[in-house]
Order: structure tokens, then C-alpha cells, then sequence
């Protein structure tokens, strides 16, 4: 418990720098990261350019500060949309029970049934490549997790005393079920969302480095590696170094916090 | 597929103007030594080994060391003899004789006469569908007069008749061989050719072998063995060569031509090559069926800086659909040689438009760079990424406003301008008419008098290029890039590798 | 036990059909035509429509979905539209590919996790465990195309220890084939080396603060013959299900490694659908992918239940 506040405290200050400068792009870029400069292409890190410039000429820095507006908003929706859905799925299942439960726990297990990201990757190339439909399938590649979280709570309050009580008294339980749940739910829920976040954005990365997410000329942390890894036999390695270091800090940030957050609020699940 | 457009687009391009045309055979290399395997990287996996149904460029990088035309071109582009040894058209240029070659025998034994010529051009006739029937569009039937002797009856004159038989429409194969194969024909035409080089077996996605063939009629290969390998991703392409995994390759990125070149284990060579590219207008609707708007666009593009920033100076900026290295070049024709943002503003401003591009790197970037050039005259390009495939199905149906589409060019110059600038032609998806024109390219296709023709397509192109028909931007090169060890490859401008002649050291 | 078997059989069925219709759906969802993919830069609408004719393209899609899984269930998966290949025939003939990377992969990441594991839980709150407890979460944080591209920068471009691609197979040269292996395996296997470390580390933990242990400890055996013969054994058992469980990971993570590095396995296959809108390919190898996934977790499931007899399920 001890040891695992400081971490928290590191990562959170890691990730309110990444949203910060993400957030304050506009000011902190000091160039523009679409309009082209041909002139300029390809030059190594230096004074002018922190990061260097890509193959159009356009500043790195601004690029991956950018990018961190594109990935980094993504992940948050998909999550939130995981959580949505998935959540109320799980609620739904474990309150009615019987029918209701066995199909959509069916339907959960479909999504199970697949590893995460070539579903991811099966959705965005059903919809079509682009940010939008990135966001949902991810999302819908989160939804099981969180159905199992709050179908597992629902079931542990249904049986309760008080619960049984109210269902006698003619009250609906399902307030004073939802009341119960959430002081529950919110630990475990804070940890989930912190690594499902760093996964979301992997994945979000992942999917763009296919081509199958952000199009040009958007600045993404994910397509921009795929972009730049063609000219690292060519020595210009930062066009590619740049972003992917940018996914490793706000990924790491992400399961850093998470970790931390579990080992700080679940005593049972501490390693 | 899209690999066609993209090396067309893409290709890299020796940009010193002397690269000259054609590369001659290495004199006071040594003595040709035989034997050896030569490792060919291609850009992309083949789909089929049947000239009939085939469609993609690399495929025939592999055609034409297995199975052979009844003419051939010599690296000026000359038509020369092949498995037909002379041929006379009559007066009316509607018949066309053929002496066909004697003592030729096919890779399964069986002998090659007309009669099996004749069967070839049968099986075109009866393919449900096969891009060769329009190659063939003039060809009314085929007769056999004796066995060294195969007649043509053409429903009207055609002076590309010759050209399109270099290629797939006049290649070869073994009635026998063809009927064995059956269905499998296009993955294991077993036997069916005549060339120096015969198929041995092909995985896909992994390797395709052909071994020499010791009874070939002319000059035997010296290589022992040619295996191609499709290896899509540029960078590994590039580097493979260098490693030495890979003797020989035909395409590379812009970006890698540089190190390529400076590598004292390679050999590079380049000649101008018979492709365009450019955009592609649709003038039936949109945006462009205002002229104005289209001879805005291509006044505002800065071809140099596209040149200088995709292709890293590798080719030559296009200036009509006639390249450099053909006979019919027009080297006066320079309407849009500077961008003139200033003249493309007066012309047409303040307008917006899609202009789809291929879904890889180096169109992405050239889309860009296009956008950023026509912002400065006031004109809104909104990129719209597509996988290739797609923007063909939208090319097609007139559903499109500019798409970054080029073409592989044709040996005859009626190959680059008739099906993409007539009225109604094949590759004319941007709709284009003028019946100008159109009277100038049928008249070049009914004479064969070379001077007359070249006239024809001077007024032709001179008209297209002012109309703006289609925005071109440059014209890649045909390279070639192998290991120092390879001797005695010579380019041609068709970009298609002739490897009977390489040896190795 | 052979009820719980034939419980989760019995609820595997439902989702397998669910999941064969989404993955139909999905793919005949994917926008472009793959006629004029096929007939490229020589389609025109003619021989277009011929070709969805040729291919039942034009059929409505319930009719499609009979058909293809009347197929499936003889393990037909169609022919790929763009060479023309039985789909089955080009995962199996690429299945060895994936499997020795996914094997290299699984060997490193536990060759590299379970003694670093363990000896980071003997010496809990040292240095050693610090770096260790780094990156079992700097380990899953990295996306794994970059590790394999950071890989191809410092050990093929700027060392040129290693080749960045290509493939020869094992049969053909070893040594030619391990040698093209080493940077894909040590990309694909990174994100479970740190998984694996993590648990072997904290049921390592967990197994040696048992009293049999300390009793043993007590009895003045010396730490290696109790964690050799008592500690890791008891230790490996989550390991053990959780190394089943990566068999997803390992699926997902071919996906990008054989891209990356183009090595001729079923994910470059998949990857290379996707992109020639091969819905034969995409179907086949997502239906394979989903339902050997599903196989797997049962396997685990089941050992898990075999080993542990004090977990219940309900």
C-alpha cells in the first residue's frame, strides 16, 4: 500500500503531461503539422526541428504532439463505450437472470471467442478504415470485460438480504441494486479503465499501422510509424521513433496507473 | 494489381536524361559463362501463368521467358521477327500472312505450326471474358494455309495489329500442353512454351522456378535456373539485393534508387520508360466538366517538386501521354511546364474537389504535396484514400472527380492515347470527347506510314494536353537493379526483363 | 469432470454459430469489390459482372451464408479470389510458418520469463526485482511492431547481424531459417515474456510463504532444493493456463510480427486479404482463428480443473 502510492502519483503526472501537451498542441507545437514544406523534407532532429521532419517536410514534434489528439481521444471513447455497453449488458443479464442472462452471456462468449484484435481488425475492415469505426471496435472488443465486472457484482447484491426484502415489499430493487453496486463496482472499475486504456490505445495504434484507422493526412501516432518505418533503411530512423516512443510513454502511463490503483485499492488481488 | 499503377506511378527513375535509350548488351564483361541461379524479387504475386486471362504486369515478367510471340521488339522497339519469321499485308490491309518459323518445337515435344497458332487465337475467341478480345478487336479470323503458314482476316486496317502481338495476344502455347493442363493451366502450364525457359513449378506466395530449356530453337540460355519470389514490401526488396538474397529486381522505391546506385556490389541501369502518370479527370460531371476548372489544376501543379519530392528526381515530368522513349514523342510539347499559380487562379479559382489516391505511401504523399500546390491557387483537393481495387470499380462507373491513376504504357503510341482519349475508349473513364481527336487517332491507327502517324499524334496529343484531359505529371523510368555478378541484361523500355541473354559471374 | 466437459461443449455450439455469422457478415460487409481488384487495370463492367457471376457474387446474402457454411462444415472455405487457392489448402500450407514462430516466440518468452520471475520473487525488493517489475509493464506497454522495428533498426540496419525479412524454410536450411527467425520470435514473444514473468514472479510469491515451504526451510533444506522441487512446480500451474491463454495473443501478435517482417505465415496471409478484399482468406482465417482460440481456452480450461482440483465452477 505504502509502496504503490508514489507510483500512482508518478503516473498520473505522467499521463496529465502527455493530456496537457496533447490538449495544448496548438500553442506548444511551434509548426504546423499538415501543410507541407518539400523543401524541407527528411531532416534529422535538430535546432529548428526537435524531432526532425517527416518526407512532405512537415515538423515531427508538432506531428506527435497532434497525434496525441487523435490517439489519445480514441482510446478514451472506445473505452467509453466498452464500459456503456458492456456495463449495461452486464446489468441487464444479472438482474433478469434465466433467458435473458444465457443469451447475452452467449453473445459475450461470441465476442470472447475471438482474440481482441483480429476482431478489431475484422470489424474496421467490415465498416471501413477510418477513426470512427476504430473507435467501435474496440469498444465493442472491451464490452465482455466489462459485462462480466458488473454481471458479477448484480449477482453478488441479488442475493442479499435487503434485496430479497424489497422484492417482498413490492418494490422494484433495481435502484436500490444499481445504489449498492457502484461503491462496489468503483474500484475495480478505476483499475479496468486505467488498462483498458492502454490497451485501447495499442490497439488503436495497431489498427492504424495497418491502415486501417486514421487517414492522411491525419497525424496518428500509429499510421506515422507505418509511414515512417520505409525510410529507416535509408537512415532517417526518427520518423518512426518519434510516435512509437509516444505509444510506449502513454501506454506504460496507463498500465503503470492501473497497476498501481490495483495494488493501492484491491488488497486481494496484491502480487 | 494496384503494384502496376504503383510501379508505374512509383517508379523509379535514373534521373540523369542521359540514361539514353536502352541499355546495350555489357561488352568486355568476359566470356558468358553458363550455369547459376538467378533469384528474382517482383513486386507483388502473380495470379495467373495464362496469357489469356492474365492482367497483371508481373506476370509477364515471367511470360516472357517461357513462351514467345509470334513478334518481338529489339530495344529500340523495333518489331522484329519472332516465332513468325516474315509477314506481308495486303493492299486493302485487310489480310495479313504470316511465315511462321520451321523446326520449333514446344517445351513438351509437340511441334509448333500454324495450326497451333491458329488454336491460340481460337482460345482467345472463345474465352468468356479475356482482356486480349479488345487487344484483338480488329481480328475477324485466323486460317491455316500450311503448316508454316498461319493467314489473318482483319475486319478493318490496323497498324497496332504487330504491336499487340508482341505481347500477350500473340504469345504461343501447346494445344497439347493447354488441353492437359485443363483448369490448372494457370497455375502449372506444364510444357506449354517456347522459349529459352521452361516452368518447373510455382508455390505461391513463396517462390515460382523455371529451369533452362536445352532445346530451345535460337541461342540457348546461359542461366541454369531463374526463381522469382513476390516480395511486396519496397524496403525488403531493396535490402534483399543488397544482402544478396535476391540477384535482380525491377522496382524500387524512390527513396532507395540513391543507395542502390552508390552500392559498388549492384549494377543500376534505367531508360525512359513507355508509362504516364498523372490525375485522372472526370469531365462527364463534377467539377471537371468545366475546362476551365481542369486546365486550372493543371496549370497550378508544380510537376518538378512532385518529381523532386515522391520520386526523388527518378524520371521525367510528363508533359502529354507520350513518353520520351517512343518514336512518336513531341519534344515542343510544353504547354504546362511551370506551375503558373498566378495564370490557374485567372483561369478557375475558388472550386473544390475529390481526388481519390491509392492506399499506399508514396501515392499518399504525392496527394499531399498535390493538395498543398493547389491550395496556393485557390483550388480545395480533398484526398480520399481507397484501396486500388476500389478506385477502379469507381473510375469505372464515372463515380469519381480526379483520381491519382496512371497507365503502363504501350509498345504502339496508339496504345497510350486511343483507349484512353477516344471517345468511348476502353481505359476512358474520364468521359473525355472531341471529336477532333478522335478522327486524328483513327486515322493514325489505318496508316502505316510511321511519319504520317506521328503527325497525327502530334495534333492529337497538342489537342488533349490544351483540353486538359488528363493531368499528367511524369513519366517513370524502367529500372533495373542487380547484383555486379549478373552480366549481359539488356533494358528495354517496356520495362519487361529478356534474361536469356544474362549470365553469371 | 465429464459433465463439466459436456456442459461446456453444450454451450459452445450457440457461439460458434454466432460467431460463424458474424464473421460472414463482417466480411461481406467490407466495402470494394473484389471482381475489380481481380481484373485490375484491364476490368471493365462487362467483365466485371461476369466475374460475380463466375464467383455468386451476385447471389443475395442469405443464400451466400448457406452456402459457405454448408461448405465449412466439410472444411471448405472456398477459394481465395485472388489465386485462386483453396483457402484451406493456403492456411495449412502457411500453418508450419506460424507455428514455428509462435513456438520460437512461446520458448523465449518463457525462457526468458520463468527464471527472471523467480528469481526476482526469491529476491523480492532487490534491484534485480525492480527492473524486473519494470518491464513486466513496460513489456505489454510497447506495441509489438515496434519492437520488431526497433529490432530491424539496431540489429539488421545499423548492425547487420541479422537479415530484416524474408523466409527459408527449416527443411530447405536450418541455419539460413533460425537465422531469419530470431528478430520475429524475439518481437512476438516480448509482450509474453512479460506476462509470464509477472505470474511466475507472483505465484512464485504466493507458493514460497506456504507453510510446507517454511517447514522445509525450517528443517534446513537449502533454498534451491526446495524451490527446484517444491516451490517452482507448485508455481507453474497458473503459468501453465496462463501460456494457453496467450495462445490468443500469439494469434493477434502474427498478425503485425509476419507483416513486419514478412515471414510467409497465416497472419501476413490474413493481412494481405484484407487488403486484396480476399473475402474467402478473411473469412477463413478469422473463422480458424476464432474457433482454435475457443479450443484452446477450453484445453486450459479444462487442465486448469485437471490441476486444481480445488477450483470449483459454477
Amino acid at each position: 500500500m505504502l509502496r504503490s502510492r508514489p507510483r500512482i502519483v508518478f503516473a498520473a503526472g505522467l499521463l496529465l503531461l502527455l493530456a496537457l501537451t496533447s490538449l495544448l498542441a496548438p500553442l506548444v507545437a511551434g509548426h504546423d503539422p499538415i501543410t507541407t514544406d518539400p523543401d524541407h523534407a527528411l531532416l534529422g532532429p535538430g535546432p529548428g526541428h526537435w524531432f526532425g521532419t517527416d518526407e512532405l517536410g512537415r515538423d515531427l514534434f508538432a506531428r506527435v504532439l497532434w497525434g496525441g489528439r487523435v490517439s489519445l481521444p480514441v482510446a478514451f471513447v472506445a473505452v467509453g463505450v466498452g464500459l456503456l455497453v458492456g456495463g449495461v449488458t452486464g446489468l441487464v443479464a444479472g438482474y433478469r437472470g434465466r433467458a435473458t442472462d444465457l443469451l447475452l452471456m452467449r453473445v459475450i462468449d461470441a465476442i470472447l471467442a475471438f482474440p481482441a484484435l483480429i476482431l478489431a481488425v475484422a470489424i474496421v475492415s467490415a465498416l471501413g478504415p477510418d477513426l470512427r469505426n476504430a473507435m467501435i471496435a474496440i469498444g465493442v472488443v472491451q464490452v465482455p470485460v466489462y459485462a462480466r465486472l458488473t454481471r458479477a457484482q448484480v449477482l453478488q447484491i441479488k442475493g442479499l438480504d435487503f434485496v430479497a426484502a424489497a422484492r417482498a415489499l413490492g418494490a422494484s430493487p433495481l435502484r436500490l441494486v444499481a445504489r449498492h453496486m457502484l461503491p462496489n463496482l468503483l474500484n475495480p472499475l478505476i483499475v479496468q479503465v486505467s488498462l483498458s486504456a492502454a490497451f485501447a490505445i495499442l490497439a488503436e495504434a495497431t489498427l492504424s499501422f495497418l491502415g486501417l484507422g486514421a487517414q492522411p493526412p491525419t497525424p496518428d501516432w500509429g499510421s506515422m510509424i507505418n509511414d515512417g518505418s520505409r525510410f529507416l533503411s535509408n537512415g532517417d530512423w526518427w520518423l518512426a521513433i518519434a510516435p512509437g516512443l509516444a505509444i510506449c510513454l502513454a501506454v506504460f502511463g496507463f498500465n503503470w496507473l492501473g497497476d498501481a490503483l490495483r495494488d493501492a485499492l484491491d488488497p486481494r488481488l496484491r502480487g | 494489381m494496384r503494384r502496376v499503377v504503383v510501379a508505374v506511378v512509383l517508379c523509379l527513375f535514373a534521373g540523369a536524361c542521359g540514361g539514353g535509350t536502352g541499355g546495350t548488351a555489357n561488352s568486355g564483361e568476359g566470356t558468358p559463362k553458363s550455369g547459376g541461379t538467378l533469384t528474382y524479387a517482383q513486386e507483388s504475386e502473380l495470379r495467373t501463368l495464362d496469357p489469356v486471362a492474365s492482367t497483371q504486369l508481373v506476370e509477364r515478367t515471367v511470360f516472357y521467358q517461357m513462351y514467345e510471340s509470334l513478334v518481338t521488339i529489339d530495344d529500340k522497339l523495333n518489331i522484329k521477327p519472332g516465332l513468325a519469321t516474315a509477314w506481308t499485308t495486303s493492299s486493302d490491309g485487310l489480310t495479313v500472312t504470316f511465315t511462321l518459323r520451321k523446326s520449333v518445337k514446344f517445351h513438351d515435344g509437340t511441334d509448333f505450326d500454324a495450326a497451333a497458332a491458329k488454336s491460340n487465337f481460337d482460345r482467345i475467341a472463345s474465352a468468356a471474358v479475356s482482356p486480349r478480345k479488345s487487344e484483338l478487336a480488329s481480328l475477324a479470323s485466323t486460317e491455316v494455309k500450311d503448316p508454316q503458314t498461319l493467314v489473318m482476316h482483319l475486319k478493318k486496317p490496323d497498324a497496332t495489329l504487330l504491336a499487340q502481338l508482341v505481347d500477350r495476344a500473340g504469345m504461343m502455347l501447346s494445344p497439347a500442353a493447354v488441353q492437359k493442363a485443363g483448369a490448372n493451366l494457370g497455375l502449372a502450364p506444364v510444357g506449354a512454351g517456347t522459349g529459352p525457359f521452361m516452368f518447373v513449378e510455382w508455390k505461391r506466395d513463396d517462390h515460382l522456378t523455371l529451369k533452362k530449356n536445352p532445346s530451345y530453337w535460337g541461342k540457348p540460355a546461359y542461366l541454369d535456373q531463374i526463381t522469382y519470389k513476390p516480395i511486396v514490401n519496397d524496403d525488403a526488396r531493396a535490402t534483399g539485393l543488397k544482402t544478396g538474397d535476391f540477384d535482380m529486381i525491377r522496382v524500387a522505391a524512390g527513396k532507395d534508387i540513391a543507395g542502390l546506385k552508390a552500392d559498388s556490389n549492384l549494377t543500376f541501369k534505367d531508360v525512359p520508360s513507355l508509362a504516364f502518370g498523372g490525375i485522372e479527370l472526370y469531365h462527364g460531371g463534377g467539377a471537371f466538366a468545366d475546362k476551365a476548372k481542369a486546365q486550372a489544376v493543371a496549370l497550378a501543379l508544380d510537376r518538378a517538386q512532385v518529381l523532386k519530392n515522391v520520386f526523388f528526381d527518378v524520371g521525367v515530368v510528363a508533359h502529354g501521354p507520350i513518353p520520351p522513349g517512343s518514336w512518336a514523342f513531341d519534344a515542343s510539347e510544353k504547354i504546362y511546364d511551370k506551375a503558373d499559380a498566378a495564370k490557374a487562379k485567372s483561369t478557375a479559382t475558388g472550386f473544390s474537389f475529390t481526388l481519390k489516391v491509392t492506399n499506399n505511401p508514396d501515392s499518399i504523399q504525392e496527394g499531399q504535396l498535390i493538395k498543398d500546390q493547389l491550395a496556393k491557387a485557390g483550388i480545395t483537393a480533398n484526398i480520399q484514400t481507397e484501396e486500388f481495387g476500389a478506385i477502379l470499380t469507381d473510375t469505372e462507373g464515372g463515380k469519381f472527380e480526379a483520381a491519382l491513376v496512371g497507365w503502363s504504357g504501350r509498345i504502339d503510341p496508339d496504345g497510350n492515347m486511343y483507349s484512353w482519349f477516344h471517345t468511348g475508349g476502353g481505359n476512358n473513364q474520364g468521359a473525355y470527347s472531341n471529336p477532333q481527336v478522335d478522327k486524328l487517332l483513327e486515322d493514325a491507327r489505318t496508316t502505316s506510314d510511321q511519319a504520317k502517324r506521328k503527325q497525327l499524334y502530334d495534333q492529337a496529343q497538342s489537342l488533349l494536353v490544351q483540353d486538359a484531359a488528363y493531368v499528367f505529371i511524369n513519366h517513370p523510368v524502367a529500372m533495373q537493379a542487380s547484383r555486379a555478378t549478373l552480366h549481359g541484361y539488356v533494358l528495354y523500355p517496356d520495362n519487361m526483363p529478356r534474361l536469356a541473354t544474362v549470365w553469371k559471374s | 469432470m465429464l459433465s463439466y466437459l459436456g456442459r461446456r461443449l453444450a454451450l459452445m455450439v450457440p457461439v460458434a454459430f454466432l460467431v460463424s455469422v458474424a464473421v460472414f457478415l463482417l466480411v461481406h460487409l467490407t466495402p470494394g469489390d473484389p471482381a475489380a481488384i481481380i481484373l485490375g487495370e484491364e476490368g471493365s463492367p462487362d467483365t466485371i459482372a461476369a466475374l460475380h457471376r463466375e464467383l455468386g457474387l451476385d447471389q443475395p446474402l442469405p443464400t451466400q451464408y448457406g452456402i459457405w457454411l454448408s461448405r465449412v462444415v466439410r472444411g471448405d472455405l472456398g477459394r481465395s479470389l485472388r489465386t485462386h487457392q483453396p483457402v484451406t489448402e493456403a492456411i495449412t500450407e502457411r500453418l508450419p510458418a506460424t507455428m514455428e514462430l509462435g513456438l520460437a516466440a512461446l520458448v523465449w518468452s518463457l525462457a526468458v520469463a520463468i527464471p527472471l520471475g523467480a528469481l526476482a520473487a526469491l529476491r523480492r525488493g532487490s534491484v534485480l526485482d525492480l527492473l524486473a517489475s519494470s518491464f513486466t509493464v513496460a513489456g505489454v506497454s510497447v506495441p509489438n511492431f515496434f519492437i520488431g522495428i526497433l529490432l530491424i533498426l539496431v540489429m539488421g540496419l545499423l548492425l547487420r547481424l541479422f537479415p530484416v525479412g524474408g523466409f527459408t524454410p527449416l527443411a530447405v536450411d536450418p541455419l539460413q531459417n533460425l537465422r531469419h527467425l530470431l528478430l520475429p520470435a524475439l518481437t512476438l514473444g516480448t509482450a509474453g515474456a512479460a506476462i509470464n514473468m509477472r505470474f511466475t514472479r507472483s505465484s512464485m510469491i504466493e507458493v514460497l510463504s506456504q507453510d510446507y515451504i517454511r517447514t522445509a526451510r525450517a528443517k534446513g533444506a537449502p533454498w534451491l532444493r526446495v524451490v527446484r522441487s517444491h516451490a517452482l512446480k507448485n508455481a507453474l500451474i497458473p503459468v501453465v493456463t496462463i501460456v494457453g491463454i496467450q495462445v490468443g495473443s500469439i494469434i493477434e501478435g502474427a498478425l503485425v510480427t509476419e507483416t513486419v517482417f514478412s515471414w510467409p505465415g497465416v497472419g501476413k496471409l490474413a493481412v494481405d486479404g484484407i487488403f486484396g478484399r480476399d473475402y474467402p482468406v478473411i473469412q477463413g482465417i478469422v473463422l480458424s482463428a476464432a474457433l482454435s482460440y475457443m479450443l484452446a481456452n477450453l484445453l486450459v480450461d479444462l487442465a486448469y480443473a485437471y490441476l486444481d482440483p480445488r477450483i470449483t465452477y459454477s
